[in-house]
Parts: C-alpha cells; sequence; structure tokens
C-alpha cells in the first residue's frame, strides 16, 4: 500500500460577502452601512489520497470542488482545519512545493497566447529548472503521445479549444509532477477531443504513476478514469468510495429521447419505466432503470424512430439520490 | 537567475509579434522631438537662455526625458495584477516556482530592453535627420551614475506598481491610489517642464521623493547639469527601493490569504 500524499482534516472554508438591497437606494444606503455575510464554501472535509490515485472530485455548480483544489494547491489559504500536501503546507507558497505539482484549469492558461508552445515551454522549462536532456526527453515523450508534432510552432491563439487543451497539459506535466489537480479539463471540448484527452490522462497516471485529481461535470470522465470517487455538495463530502460502486448504487436510471417521424400516441411499452414526459408531440422522455433500458431501446425500435439520445442521469441526481439514501461516507 | 532572464525574453519575442507595431513604434518617436522643436522653439524665440537651459540643452534634456519616460512602462503592472485578483485569475502566477515580484520585474525587463533596442536606434536617426545640436555629457561617472539611477528608478516604479496591485487583496478598488500617483508622476519626474525651472525651495523638496529620481535627475545628468547630485541621487533612490520592499514583504505576507481567487 502507497503512502498517503494529502492528508486533510476538518478542513473549512469560509467567505465573506458584500450584501447590498437591490436599487440606487440600496446602493447609497451601502456607502454608510455595509452589510456582510458568511458563506461556508468547503465544511470540515477530511481526505487521504495515496500516491498514483486517480480521483474524482464531482458535485453541483458550487459545491465546493474548486475551492478544495485551490486550497491544495495553496492558490488559498483554509479558514480553519489541517492540511498537508506532499509533507508542505500549500498556502506558504514554497517554490519546492510548486515543483512537485501541476496544475491545470480548464477556464485558466498557462500558454502565451502571441506566442508558441514551444516558446512557452523554453520558459516553463527554465521556470522549473528542468535540466535540458529531462526536457527534450519529456517533450518528445508528449509530443508523440498527444500526437501535435505539427503544431508546436504555430501561434497558440491560432490553435482549436482540443489542441490548447492538449498543450495546457503538456506545459503543466513537463517537470514530471507527482500530483496533477484538473479543474474541468474536458469543458467546452467536442466528444473526440474529451476521448482524446481522457486517452492521454489514463496513460499518464499508468505509464509516470501521477497522481491525478479530477473535478468534473462529465459523468463519462469520472466513471473513464476514476477508480475512487468523492461527492461533494454544499461544502460537505456526502461520499468518497470506489467510483463503481457510486454509480452502481446511485445512478439508477437512463435518460432516454426518442424523436419520432410522426404524432405517436399510442406507445404501449412492456418494459418498465420509471417516468415518461413529451417534449413536443413528436419526442417523448423516457426515464428507464439502467438494467431495463435495452429491453426498452430493443421496444422503441419496432416504432422506427428519428433519433434516440441516451443519456446518463446527471450529477445533480445522484447527489439528491445520495441524500435521500442517508449518504455514505467510506472514507 | 536563468528563470528570471527567460521571462524576460519571453516577454521581449511578444514585442516583436508584430511588425507594424514595431515601424510604428519607431516612427512615432519623431513626434517628440517635432514637439519639443516647436514647444522650446517658441519660448526660446526672443531670448537665448531659460534658466540654465539654452534651446538646445532644452531640447536634448526633453528628448532624454522622454525617451527614459517612455521605458517606464511598469504602469500597466498595477492593473494587470489588481484585474487578475478581482476575477481570480492571479492564481496563474502564484503555482508556477517563481518569486511573483520578480516575475513583474524580468517581464518589464524585457519590454524595457525591446524599447531601448529600437526606440534608442529612432531617436538616433532623428537626431542626425533633424540635425539636432545633441547636448550630452562626457563625465564616465555622470554617466554611469545616471545609468544606475535610471535602472533603480525603473525598479522604484516596478516595485511601486506592484505594491499598488497586491493592494487589490485588501481593497476593493485602487484607482484612487492609481490617480494620486500618476497625478504625482506627471508632475514630480518633470516629463513635462524641466523641476530646475521651479523655485529652489520646491525642488529641494522634491529631491526628497523616489519620482525625481525617475527622469528627471537622469535626463539632468546626461545633459550635463546637476552632477554634483549623482551619487548623493544612487543613495536616496536606493533608499526609497529598500523602503518599498519592506512594506512590499509586509503587505504581501499580511494579506495574501484574503486572496479568494473566485471569478472566471
Amino acid at each position: 500500500m502507497s503512502e498517503n500524499i494529502i492528508k486533510i482534516e476538518d478542513l473549512t472554508k469560509k467567505y465573506r460577502r458584500f450584501k447590498k438591497k437591490e436599487g440606487i437606494k440600496g446602493s447609497i444606503a451601502s456607502l454608510w452601512k455595509r452589510e456582510y455575510e458568511e458563506k461556508t464554501a468547503v465544511n470540515q472535509v477530511s481526505l487521504s489520497v495515496r500516491q498514483g490515485e486517480f480521483i474524482g472530485l464531482v458535485g453541483p455548480n458550487g459545491a465546493g470542488k474548486t475551492t478544495l483544489i485551490k486550497m491544495m494547491t495553496g492558490i488559498i489559504a483554509p479558514s480553519s482545519g489541517r492540511i498537508d500536501v506532499l509533507g508542505y503546507y500549500p498556502n506558504d507558497l514554497k517554490n519546492s512545493f510548486k515543483k512537485k505539482y501541476a496544475i491545470v484549469m480548464g477556464q485558466k492558461s498557462q500558454l502565451f497566447f502571441e506566442l508558441t508552445v514551444n516558446d512557452t515551454l523554453r520558459l516553463f522549462k527554465e521556470i522549473y529548472e528542468i535540466p535540458e536532456e529531462k526536457f527534450l526527453e519529456s517533450r518528445d515523450y508528449f509530443v508523440q503521445l498527444f500526437g501535435v508534432a505539427d503544431i508546436m510552432d504555430v501561434q497558440v491563439r491560432t490553435l482549436s479549444l482540443g489542441e490548447r487543451m492538449k498543450m495546457e497539459l503538456l506545459t503543466a506535466l513537463l517537470h514530471n509532477p507527482e500530483i496533477l489537480f484538473l479543474d474541468e479539463p474536458t469543458i467546452g471540448l467536442d466528444a473526440v477531443a474529451a476521448k482524446q484527452i481522457r486517452k492521454f490522462l489514463k496513460e499518464i497516471n499508468r505509464q509516470r504513476g501521477t497522481t491525478i485529481i479530477l473535478t468534473s461535470h462529465y459523468m463519462e470522465d469520472i466513471k473513464a478514469l476514476c477508480e475512487r470517487t468523492v461527492v461533494i455538495n454544499h461544502g460537505m463530502k456526502i461520499f468518497d468510495g470506489r467510483t463503481s460502486e457510486l454509480f452502481e448504487k446511485y445512478q439508477k436510471n437512463k435518460r432516454i429521447s426518442v424523436t419520432f417521424h410522426n404524432i405517436e400516441d399510442n406507445i404501449n411499452l412492456q418494459t418498465e419505466i420509471t417516468g415518461v414526459s413529451n417534449e413536443n408531440p413528436y419526442k417523448k422522455v423516457y426515464e428507464v432503470a439502467r438494467e431495463n433500458s435495452k429491453a426498452l431501446l430493443a421496444e422503441i425500435m419496432e416504432f422506427n424512430p428519428d433519433d434516440i439520445i441516451i443519456e446518463e442521469e446527471e450529477i445533480g441526481v445522484i447527489v439528491e439520490r445520495i441524500y435521500q439514501e442517508g449518504g455514505i461516507c467510506n472514507a | 537567475m536563468h528563470k528570471y532572464w527567460e521571462i524576460s525574453k519571453t516577454y521581449m519575442k511578444t514585442q516583436l509579434v508584430y511588425r507594424l507595431d514595431i515601424i510604428f513604434n519607431m516612427l512615432f518617436t519623431v513626434t517628440k522631438i517635432l514637439f519639443a522643436y516647436l514647444l522650446w522653439g517658441m519660448v526660446f524665440k526672443n531670448k537665448d537662455m531659460a534658466g540654465m537651459f539654452t534651446f538646445h540643452s532644452m531640447v536634448s534634456y526633453y528628448i532624454i526625458s522622454s525617451f527614459l519616460s517612455q521605458l517606464e512602462m511598469s504602469s500597466g503592472i498595477s492593473n494587470e495584477i489588481y484585474w487578475r485578483i478581482r476575477n481570480g485569475t492571479f492564481s496563474k502566477y502564484m503555482v508556477i516556482p517563481a518569486g511573483i515580484e520578480k516575475y513583474f520585474l524580468a517581464m518589464e525587463f524585457g519590454v524595457v530592453l525591446f524599447y531601448i533596442l529600437f526606440d534608442f536606434i529612432a531617436a538616433l536617426i532623428w537626431v542626425f535627420i533633424f540635425q539636432i545640436d545633441f547636448i550630452f555629457t562626457n563625465n564616465l561617472v555622470v554617466i554611469a551614475c545616471a545609468v544606475v539611477i535610471t535602472l533603480l528608478g525603473l525598479l522604484f516604479m516596478v516595485q511601486l506598481n506592484y505594491l499598488l496591485g497586491i493592494m487589490g487583496l485588501k481593497y476593493q478598488g485602487i484607482q484612487t491610489f492609481l490617480m494620486v500617483k500618476d497625478n504625482l508622476v506627471m508632475l514630480v519626474t518633470g516629463g513635462i517642464v524641466p523641476l530646475a525651472l521651479f523655485p529652489d525651495a520646491v525642488v529641494d523638496i522634491l529631491s526628497l521623493m523616489p519620482f525625481y529620481y525617475i527622469t528627471y535627475l537622469p535626463a539632468m545628468l546626461f545633459t550635463g547639469f546637476c552632477q554634483d547630485e549623482a551619487v548623493s541621487g544612487i543613495f536616496i533612490i536606493l533608499c526609497w527601493c529598500i523602503v518599498l520592499q519592506v512594506v512590499i514583504n509586509i503587505f504581501w505576507k499580511k494579506n495574501v490569504k484574503n486572496y479568494e481567487g473566485v471569478g472566471i
């Protein structure tokens, strides 16, 4: 069993935010008297991460996932609790600590848009004090892995979103970090690009033993990559366990949207469904238990549909179900 | 040290991306020379001296002073830092293993290097074309002191703008601080009118302020004036840099915990 490289106990982060009544009157009144409210973004979270793990951090918008990552990287200081990442208190912002991790945020870039990726890599080689030989070895490895050899010398601003994300990853991984924090790395990417990114991440975790902590809205990311998942809601950890267990226990249904060529009023299905709604006269949306989805699809095919979309349940539904069933915490 | 030199080179490279920008930047240096000729030509129309200046020494002072003030481009730093703190993207600088202040200093150095190179070449060409009787001291010690004061002055301005930027960690807005700074700098650097034309008592007071050493004193030293202030000038601006660094360190330590990284 490998050692814990992240140890977090009762970590809490509270923000103070300014409140104002609406309108010009409220604005003038706020010049004299300011009201503030306290918001707890992360509430007494405890977490341990072993070396080489690939962990998914999921939860609805505003759940506290990104705040937790920001505390683990030292970007923000916790309000209370204990945190130890690779033997450091992150918010001390020591350079020796920063050399051991990398962070990629889907909506924040480390690249220089006017320059080429090779120019940025040269800069990061010096910033991370990577010896020339190691730099070339690392760069060549990732260039080959990502298949980006032909776009290393073009301006970053001319790259597509998917290509840019590959370059962000390449830049972040150049110094071979022990931990890679990923905040929504597939946000905005099309299905093909997202799949490619997932493949690279899997490879990096397996081949280089890099510990990866990933936040994502897309359950597909979590399912495909993470052995362990931590679910956070309202700043609290409500699930920490095997990803397969999370989906088996709490992702019970599939959502199947079917579009028909004609108005279909009389569809009598034998398969048991949990819900149905009509988005328009030509489209029906079925909620069905996962184990029944195959049978339902077979039945629907008999009505010669125009289009079928099968979706997994969103994280919000899963969170709701965890609450309904009392919530579990395996940590 | 290598990492900061690479940062400077990277920002110099960003200045070299667009060719038209470079050409226009070089062409526009002529406007300063033209302006100096027109303005001081009017003033000196009916007299040979204004204060201690002749027409040519005044034009020389003006060209050097505007060249030096053009090198001082650190004002963008405060807004860059402030807005990144406000929108949460300041994290970009917090996660890389490089001193944030040193990063900005290196960044500024890279940009300044670009301007030194291209504007200096352009200024030399214009001085030659306009046949300006350029007044420049031949005292090597004074030139060396002026160079040191110029560099320390640029350092001070980077420090000041860095401090104003990180004030965003404590204050919701820094525009008032920036406005006060801009007005002070405009007046006290002698960028509009040489301070030597002010009453002695005013100049004595201003000479204790750091802004006196940003462009005014180096420009005066290069044109052969105020040579007795060369050494004391280094000492005074150095003291200001040290004091400001202490203030920056204390402010950063006390307020970095306020950073929320909230925004985009």
